[in-house]
């Protein structure tokens, strides 16, 4: 049994210059995340969550410290490679969900399929089938600006996992929905970790995702405040 | 998705601002059709104009004829040479011609001038502009060994109406000199005073005698052609018959009249740079509102980016829609352009009232109506270029959009 965990940071920090002055955004940061776990980044406003969520993601790059995703160390790969990286292995949800608005919800789920060169016929069952999981089938062909929060937040998480990445990263994915969509869409997550083992890394300061994660990562001023592991 | 559909749903995202563009780009057209079609015009024009003043597009010669233009360098046998040029595809014409000068002189009053011998049985107006432009009377006709047809201010100069009598005078083979009579068949009036009063058209075979020529013998074979692009294609394969004979020379047009092919140049060139620099002006304008769109959306290329989008990727996605931005630009300019393609090459504008109708460049006539004519070869080096430009100017916004990484496009916006 391979015993290497998904994610690994040793020691990160990233600092980042802001004009004149240096701001430490994470400092000294260590942990782990394995497969299947629905784990929750939370902290307040600065606490450095969005950026451990980038350095994950392969979108930024730490100042210090290695980041290593299947035991693989990030900062070994060229900027080809982690682009690979994070179309086959990485799905990511966003706060403002993200869709292109020139695409359909149909079209923006394939987005990273067509990307990985998924023949035309092949990727459009496999996405039918990932929207009609996420109850977004019917609305196929509709564009961004014709869906509501929740449903573009829908097809964003059908976007994320329809190419069975290794995690999905969500960045405040509740943040800008109703409390019943918000309900919804971790309903919907907790079931796709559930049945199809996705792992799930999020950022939020949400209780609504707190209450429902099996581990809480809690952050303060870019450090590790306390790791919380439920049964 | 494929990335030339989405690059199009990218620019009709803002309708207004791509098709504002795409009529920058659809105004470089309208402006270098409208340059290049105005020159493919009036160069087409002075080419055959100078053509049918006697040289033809090609001159088939002594090789020392264009130096030394004296009567004692000579095709043998010109019959032969129009001849096998008459069997080449393209060639509309071939006619043998003695051009030289001489002294002309009609009762008491002489003036010097030259002279073009022409076989009346075989010359036309379509190949003689001074038999296009007779204003009186008529070529002389192949049995009438005496005519001569004369300039309208030359006959006004030595006082000379239809039937009277003009003398010349020429040296021959040996130097001697040697007078011929003639009586005016017809008067030419081309517009261009000095041709007018110098350019005296005289029979072949009175000359031939008179020079002591050989029967078949003529300073040159003036070729015409339906297309004097094929100059220089037809010439080569003239060269090939007399690739042993040392006695005769094939001459394009530009050779044989290189004071027109400068000016020609000349002007063309400038036509090119002025082309070139609206092209500038254009291609800057686009690569502003290219630069300014991938400024807007530098978040969603950063979310192309996370998704796993390569940077070349988003590179050939801007580049996409700056060609989509030709293409549109293209298809506009075409529909703006031809109206007034159509009516200046079928009406065209008339600047006889600026430049008189006798306005000549180069030693030949331009037609003081201003037309079009656009080959296709031009068009398509238009639509190439104005293409390429357009490409050009997506170059510099294409390499900002896929050269930031994906976490300073994602702080963005």
């Amino acid at each position: 049994m391979n015993n290497t965990p998904l994610v690994q940071l040793e020691n990160v920090s990233r600092i980042y210059q802001q004009g004149k002055v240096q701001v430490s955004a994470v400092t000294d940061f260590s942990f782990t995340v394995q497969g299947g776990e629905f784990s929750v980044l939370c902290g307040p406003s600065g606490s450095g969550k969005t950026t451990i969520l980038n350095l994950i993601g392969a979108l930024d790059e730490p100042s210090q410290g290695r980041v290593l995703l299947e035991g693989r160390d990030l900062a070994e790969l060229g900027r080809g490679d982690l682009a690979r990286l994070r179309r086959d292995r990485i799905g990511f949800v966003f706060q403002s969900y993200n869709l292109n608005p020139v695409l359909t919800a149909c079209e923006n789920a394939e987005f990273v399929l067509a990307l990985q060169n998924v023949p035309k016929a092949l990727r459009r069952q496999r996405v039918m089938a990932v929207l009609a999981e996420v109850g977004m089938a019917e609305l196929a062909q509709r564009r961004p600006d014709e869906l509501s929060g929740g449903q573009q937040q829908r097809v964003a998480i059908a976007r994320a996992i329809v190419s069975h990445p290794a995690i999905v990263l969500a960045d405040e994915p509740t943040a800008n929905v109703d409390s019943a969509t918000a309900d919804a869409i971790l309903e919907l997550m907790e079931r796709l970790n559930h049945e199809q083992g996705i792992t799930f890394l999020f950022s939020t300061h949400d209780q609504r995702v707190m209450a429902r994660a099996h581990r809480l990562i809690h952050l303060r001023d870019g450090r590790l405040e306390h790791d919380e592991v439920r049964g | 998705m494929q990335l030339a559909t989405m690059a199009w749903r990218t620019l009709m995202r803002n309708k207004r601002r791509s098709v504002i563009t795409a009529f920058s780009v659809a105004f470089g057209v309208l402006l270098s059709v409208t340059f290049t079609a105005s020159g493919d015009y009036a160069y087409t024009n002075m080419i055959n104009t100078s053509a049918v003043m006697g040289l033809g597009h090609l001159s088939v010669e002594h090789p020392d004829y264009q130096d030394t233009p004296t009567l004692d360098k000579r095709l043998l046998d010109a019959k032969a040479v129009q001849e096998m040029a008459l069997q080449i595809p393209g060639v509309t014409g071939a006619q043998v011609r003695i051009m030289g000068q001489a002294m002309f002189a009609g009762g008491a009053k002489s003036v010097g001038g030259a002279f073009i011998a022409i076989d009346p049985a075989q010359e036309t107006p379509a190949h003689n502009i001074f038999l296009r432009t007779l204003i009186a009377g008529q070529c002389f006709s192949a049995d009438e060994e005496h005519g001569v047809v004369v300039g309208a201010k030359m006959a006004e100069k030595l006082n000379l109406r239809l039937g009277k009598k003009l003398v010349f005078t020429m040296t021959d083979t040996d130097g001697e000199l040697v007078s011929e009579l003639a009586r005016v068949s017809g008067i030419f009036k081309t517009g261009d005073d000095s041709v007018d009063g110098s350019v005296v058209i005289l029979p072949l075979a009175l000359v031939r005698k008179g020079l002591g020529y050989e029967p078949n013998a003529a300073s040159l074979v003036a070729i015409f052609l339906d297309d004097h692009r094929k100059a220089e294609s037809v010439r080569g394969m003239l060269a090939r018959f007399w690739t042993q004979n040392k006695e005769i020379a094939v001459l394009t047009w530009q050779e044989s009249q290189p004071d027109l092919a400068g000016l020609i140049g000349v002007d063309r060139l400038f036509n090119y740079l002025l082309q070139f620099l609206v092209g500038l002006v254009i291609a800057a304008g686009i690569m502003n509102t290219l630069l300014m769109s991938v400024m807007e959306r530098r978040r969603e290329f950063g979310i192309m980016m996370a998704l796993g989008m390569m940077p070349g990727q988003v590179v050939r996605l801007v580049l996409l829609e700056s060609c989509w931005l030709g293409i549109l630009g293209l298809i506009l300019g075409v529909i703006i352009t031809t109206p007034w393609f159509l009516y200046m090459a079928t009406v065209g504008i008339d600047f006889s009232g600026q430049i008189g109708e006798d306005y000549s460049a180069g030693g030949v006539l331009v037609d003081p109506v201003m037309k079009f004519r656009l080959y296709r070869e031009s068009a398509m080096w238009i639509a190439g270029a104005v293409f390429s430009l357009t490409i050009v100017a997506g170059i510099f916004p294409a390499f900002k959009a896929g050269r930031t990484t994906p976490v300073e496009n994602l702080k963005q916006g």
